[in-house]
């Protein structure tokens, strides 16, 4: 009786042991901390050991097996404005002013096109997780005549995106994606919080109005956010219910 | 009177004599107005990368990138403000990387990843008070060579296109030709 009990207990210790460390693994993956995070704006990216690049038509792949020699190993031409780029698992979403496109890096060392969800002609940051992606496009006279909001597609099938759900906005840029809360930046008419636990009906949580949003990373439960003339802190260990911690600007 | 006659006649004779000039323009000479001068500074002297241990104001706003206990922020075409975010309610700049021509940023490990111009330029930050160059890809992205902020003067009007082989680090205003206009 002894016997089974201490074998019991002893399974059930190490398997309580295995579920941890490989959850913390998954944690640790998903925090990233050896390489941070940056922002949706951003036209640098570094997934794995390379660093992708793209300036207004070239993507570049970069090897950093030799961490402090990058080597050029890829250049491809596109044939659109890009704008920004945006990693997730075992693929690049680039926002460009015609569309948004989407590349396998299965093989790290040669990016392959392999999605794309056109729209009218406009600047577009792009998030996404698994199953969604959240793309903001802003009509203006430098990016063009589209209508401004946010654009979010269905990617369950990556080579497919489908726009599943517009909702219009003003000025919308940068973007952040925090479980299922979405940040979204739209200048000075303020930071929106949106829940987006159903994907396809987000709903306005709230606004904030403490800057001129530019873009935002959420990071370590603070919301680190862009603005006009600098940057704003908000606590966001609730992400629904983002709390203003500092201001650093001039 | 003789040599008052002399003296005149070789002044007008000296009016007719025009030297035959081979590099004349075909088209009138530019206009001058009132515009924007380049000042420009040697690439080796702009593509220096120093760093500064104080707080420094910030003039444009850029990219961020949160990495563990810090933040940086791109000013841009200046280079990149650390901050320190170990405690968020007092987070403040602690300090500036220059790196003129910057815009974009990304980290690994211990190295940080910027543009300065065309060039992508890699810095090691494992100490935060003294942050390195250790190498440098020249012209890894020709198209971010004449897009940095200073290459156009801030406000509309006239100014002289800058040389492609020259770093503009300001602009003057000064009488110059018109050569390009900023809406």
């Amino acid at each position: 009786m002894k016997i089974k009990l201490i074998a019991f207990t002893t399974i059930l210790l190490i398997s309580t042991c295995i579920v941890f460390i490989s959850c913390t693994k998954e944690s640790a993956m998903a925090s990233n901390t050896s390489a941070g995070k940056g922002g949706s704006l951003t036209r640098f990216t570094i997934t794995g050991n390379f660093l992708y690049a793209v300036d207004n038509h070239f993507l570049y792949a970069y090897s950093l097996i030799n961490p402090s020699k990058p080597e050029k190993v890829y250049t491809s031409p596109l044939n659109f404005d890009i704008e920004t780029i945006y990693p997730y698992n075992n693929y690049l979403f680039l926002g460009t002013k015609t569309g948004l496109y989407i590349y396998s890096i299965d093989t790290a060392s040669k990016p392959r096109l392999i999605g794309e969800a056109k729209h009218a002609r406009s600047c577009d940051p792009v998030v996404a997780n698994d199953s969604v992606a959240f793309v903001t496009l802003k009509g203006s006279n430098n990016c063009g005549p589209a209508i401004s909001g946010l654009y979010i597609h269905d990617i369950k099938n990556i080579t497919q995106p489908i726009l599943k759900k517009t909702v219009e906005l003003p000025n919308p840029v940068g973007l952040g994606l925090q479980d299922s809360i979405l940040y979204v930046c739209c200048g000075n008419a303020g930071l929106k919080v949106f829940n987006v636990n159903n994907p396809y009906s987000p709903g306005l949580i709230s606004t904030q109005s403490d800057g001129v949003y530019i873009d935002v990373i959420p990071y370590n439960g603070t919301l680190i956010c862009f603005v006009e003339d600098g940057i704003i802190l908000y606590d966001i260990t609730k992400p629904a219910i983002p709390l203003m911690v500092k201001k650093i600007t001039n | 009177m003789k040599y008052a006659l002399l003296l005149l006649s070789t002044i007008l004779l000296c009016s007719c004599w025009k030297p035959y000039r081979t590099d004349f323009p075909t088209q009138p000479p530019e206009r001058k107005v009132w515009g924007s001068k380049p000042v420009y500074t040697a690439e080796s002297v702009a593509k220096k990368i120093g760093y500064l241990s104080q707080k420094q104001p910030l003039v444009q706003a850029g990219n961020i990138y949160a990495f563990e206990n810090y933040i940086f922020q791109v000013d841009v075409g200046r280079g990149i403000h650390v901050i320190d975010n170990s405690k968020p309610s007092i987070a403040d700049r602690i300090g500036f990387i220059t790196i003129t021509g910057c815009q974009q940023i990304s980290i690994k490990g211990k190295y940080l990843y910027t543009n300065s111009f065309a060039d992508l330029v890699t810095l090691d930050i494992s100490d935060p008070t003294n942050m390195l160059e250790v190498s440098r890809v020249i012209m890894a992205f020709p198209e971010l060579a004449g897009s940095y902020p200073l290459v156009q003067p801030a406000e509309s009007g006239y100014y002289i296109c800058p040389r492609m082989d020259s770093v503009v680090v300001g602009w003057v205003k000064d009488s110059i030709y018109t050569s390009c206009y900023k809406n």
